[in-house]
């Protein structure tokens, strides 16, 4: 029954991964083919050429736009991603609520986790000082602890918060900060991280072996959590591609007879059914975008 | 504020008795002015309109009264919802809905972007996820599997009754569509595009949306020719009127071109200019004469009106009149169109509808561009003779958003007003693409049913009374005549409603101006001002 359940292990690991994989990859490919929107940028639009991007200007404040050559800086909209990403720009500049610090704690305990799991891999084949490991894994869950706790704390104690939080985001914080305690918890019992280095290796080796319970409870947490992350909004990590650069920051006008142009010609083909008396029933987009203007009425 | 607080589901709460009561004292302060009081609804209203939201509207017509007519009105409302995540009914927008439905994380980091929220002293109704909220949890509950299995867990708790629908539609005509909102949203959620949805929801499927902005707006566009019901003859006539008041006011006897076949540039203003600020586009008419740009009006049905209300409510509305726009300069074989001091329409015709027309309509093919950088490089050429010392006197800008916030175009209203001012400009604060709305966008500007204008005026534009007052703040004796220049029909429209609400002329010297007004005022071969105090018309 043991060495059953040390295979478990090691499918189980391998199995939270792939799904993790596939129910991304299925979440980001059902939002990247949904048909291509309308523009609806808004500004300021860091691809902008800096002398205009400091202000939240844009290539429309030119006569003869169209005309003109555009050179968006993919590497500025890198880097607005990156203060995202990493520091999370906006909720420190715009939140008034105080979850800037919370969050960034739990948001940099999850990066340090999951460099902590790469460093205690690698360091079984590479030399890699023991204490780097230590010290971003003790990092990790000390802040990942702090920020999803806090978080929970935050969100039930301030009305303009606890209104709109369903009990599914108290869940979401509560497993994260399972995790990162059950990682206290482990790490405390000790020694080291020398038993979840041993459980990684035995995962990426495929050789069964006894782990204890407290690292194992603290891997299988966070392989349950890589299987629900895709399918909760948590995955907003990966959405944000899409919000920021397909939609608000998406200011590429049409050019004839490109890639844009074509699916916008077949877009127009969609049929429609809204019902209002106003709307063309039975009619394409572009048919009824192409009624001239009294005929609808019967009157010219 | 001493009322209860208010839950998303108390929006489903049955009966007529309104969510809120709002009272100005709760409101931000506009001192020196004393606060206003906000009228209530009139008795003889409250038995036929619905005030449950906040005790305003603007839909005057009678609310479902039957049990079953509400059923239907529900049902409706439904089908509506679930048609607004369908890609054939919903391509144009599917996507951003989608996301800002499905990956807002309630950090509520937008609330205070939006200057209705604050302005009303932070009446939870009108925080911007507030509706989003309501709209969320009814889907979650109808159309999602973890919505339907795990009802409350999810947060899926809005019961779906006649007054959850109609307050959500009430809800949808709170939001000025300003977008300060997605601008610092740090996942790039998009609270008003869903106020959007939701109204496009209730004109497509149900055919609801404010008289103003449906039956005598587009509709009144696409049958008649304009929104303001004048039609090709009567806009001929108004041409001729625009004419005589550019010989009064300048001596010069200038022709307006119309329907000129070839000409560089279609001209295109929102039809409100040439009733409310005629000498707007007669500014526009003197610039252009004056540069040598060679330009024509079109006199054809829709093409003398720049305005797309569709983009405040409803696609298809929005498709067929920015295609006629597009279509009637194709006829005339004009080389661009450039819309006028209309900011919504600079957004429908330049960005939105950039992206609904391929082929031969696209923009490489016909562009369409604001007016704003094509007045910078007139008064930057030198071609016109200007003295700054004809504008001296106080002045601050108020940035349109749909031209700043939406389209990224900040700095050519700036650089005009350095060139043709004397005094330094007094920015507000924020400004550019920081701004608050004007509190007339999205349609708030011309609506004016019931007693939705004392809503517009008392809450909705109350944030740039207290910016406008700031900026003059150490110049509001009224001796000192003080403009407003707001490059936007719209906004125009709320500042003067707004300016005669708080008697912002009368108490502290308050006006406001277009900008090509502005300039035309500063030309020194003028015998006089053009700029007058007291409007003659």
């Amino acid at each position: 029954m043991t060495g059953v359940f040390h295979w478990f292990i090691i499918f189980f690991g391998w199995g939270s991964i792939l799904l993790f994989v596939i129910l991304t990859v299925y979440k980001i490919y059902r939002i990247a083919t949904l048909p291509l929107n309308l523009r609806w940028e808004v500004y300021p639009v860091p691809h902008e050429p800096k002398e205009r991007r400091t202000y939240g200007g844009s290539y429309m404040e030119q006569t003869n736009w169209a005309q003109k050559p555009s050179r968006p800086s993919l590497l500025a909209e890198l880097g607005e991603m990156v203060g995202e990403i990493f520091f999370l720009n906006r909720v420190r500049k715009y939140n008034p609520y105080g979850l800037w610090p919370l969050s960034l704690a739990m948001h940099w305990g999850l990066y340090l986790l999951l460099a902590w799991i790469a460093l205690l891999t690698a360091a079984h084949w590479i030399p890699i000082p023991e204490p780097v490991a230590s010290v971003t894994g003790g990092v990790a869950f000390v802040l990942g602890m702090f920020g999803s706790l806090g978080l929970i704390v935050k969100r039930a104690t301030d009305k303009s918060l606890s209104l709109y939080t369903a009990p599914v985001d108290y869940f979401n914080l509560a497993f994260l900060a399972a995790i990162f305690g059950l990682g206290l918890l482990s790490w405390a019992i000790g020694p080291g991280f020398l038993h979840h280095q041993a459980y990684l290796v035995s995962l990426i080796t495929f050789v069964p072996a006894h782990h204890p319970a407290a690292v194992v409870a603290m891997f299988f947490t966070l392989q349950i959590f890589a299987i629900y992350m895709p399918l909760s909004k948590l995955i907003h990590y990966a959405m944000k591609h899409f919000t920021f650069t397909k939609i608000l920051w998406d200011d590429a006008f049409m050019v004839k007879n490109s890639r844009n142009d074509r699916r916008i010609m077949r877009q127009l083909a969609y049929m429609k059914d809204w019902s209002a008396p106003h709307i063309g029933q039975g009619k394409t987009w572009l048919e009824d975008a192409q009624r001239a203007p009294a005929v609808d009425q019967g009157k010219q | 504020m001493s009322q209860r607080p208010i839950r998303i589901r108390d929006v489903a709460k049955v009966g007529s008795e309104s969510l809120v009561i709002l009272d100005s004292q709760d409101m931000i302060s506009l001192a020196p002015l004393e606060q206003i009081p906000l009228e209530k609804p009139r008795d003889k209203w409250l038995e036929s309109y619905d005030f449950s939201l906040d005790g305003f509207s603007d839909f005057d017509f009678p609310k479902p009264q039957t049990p079953g007519d509400q059923k239907k009105f529900v049902q409706a409302f439904l089908g509506g919802l679930k048609k607004l995540f369908d890609p054939q009914n919903n391509w144009t927008f599917l996507k951003a809905l989608q996301l800002s439905m499905d990956y807002c994380m309630r950090c509520q980091t937008c609330s205070e972007a939006c200057h209705t929220y604050l302005a009303s002293g932070q009446q939870e109704i009108y925080r911007p996820t507030f509706r989003s909220e309501v709209l969320r949890r009814i889907y979650q509950n109808h159309f999602t599997p973890a919505g339907k299995l795990l009802g409350p867990l999810v947060g899926a708790d809005v019961e779906v009754t006649f007054e959850t629908a109609w307050r959500l539609l009430e809800l949808s005509y709170r939001c000025n569509l300003c977008r300060r909102c997605a601008a610092v949203c740090p996942v790039g959620v998009d609270n008003a595009l869903i106020a959007r949805e939701v109204r496009k929801l209730f004109s497509q499927e149900m055919g609801i949306a404010p008289t103003e902005l449906l039956k005598k707006g587009s509709r009144a566009q696409l049958e008649v020719g304009s929104t303001t019901g004048m039609n090709p003859a009567g806009f001929k006539d108004t041409i001729s009127f625009i004419e005589e008041i550019i010989e009064e006011k300048t001596g010069r006897n200038l022709q307006i071109p119309m329907d000129r076949k070839g000409a560089d540039v279609l001209l295109v203003h929102n039809a409100g200019e040439f009733l409310s600020w005629p000498e707007n586009p007669a500014a526009f008419a003197i610039l252009f004469d004056a540069a040598g740009i060679d330009y024509t009006l079109s006199s054809e049905m829709v093409g003398y009106d720049a305005v797309n209300y569709g983009v405040w409510f409803d696609d298809v509305e929005l498709s067929r009149v920015a295609l006629q726009h597009i279509q009637i300069a194709k006829k005339l074989g004009v080389k661009k169109i450039v819309v006028g001091e209309c900011g919504h329409a600079h957004k429908a015709l330049c960005v939105i509808a950039d992206r609904a027309f391929p082929g031969d309509l696209s923009v490489t093919e016909m562009p369409r561009e604001s007016c704003l950088p094509l007045l910078r490089d007139i008064v930057r050429s030198g071609i016109l003779k200007l003295d700054p010392q004809r504008n001296n006197f106080p002045v601050t800008l108020h940035d349109p958003c749909n031209v700043v916030r939406l389209m990224g175009i900040v700095r050519p209203q700036l650089e005009i007003l350095q060139a043709v001012c004397a005094q330094p400009l007094r920015e507000m604060t924020p400004h550019g693409v920081w701004n608050y709305c004007c509190g007339g966008g999205s349609g708030f500007a011309i609506m004016d049913k019931l007693n939705f204008s004392e809503w517009r005026n008392g809450v909705s534009a109350r944030m740039k009374v207290r910016q406008v007052i700031d900026a003059f703040q150490n110049v509001l004796d009224p001796e000192v005549h003080k403009y407003i220049v707001a490059p936007c029909s719209n906004c125009k429209g709320t500042l003067r409603e707004a300016i005669t609400y708080y008697g912002l002329k009368e108490k502290f010297g308050i006006n406001y101006t277009g900008l090509a007004d502005l300039i035309v005022n500063a030309m020194i071969d003028l015998p006089r001002p053009y700029l007058e105090w007291e409007p003659k018309i």
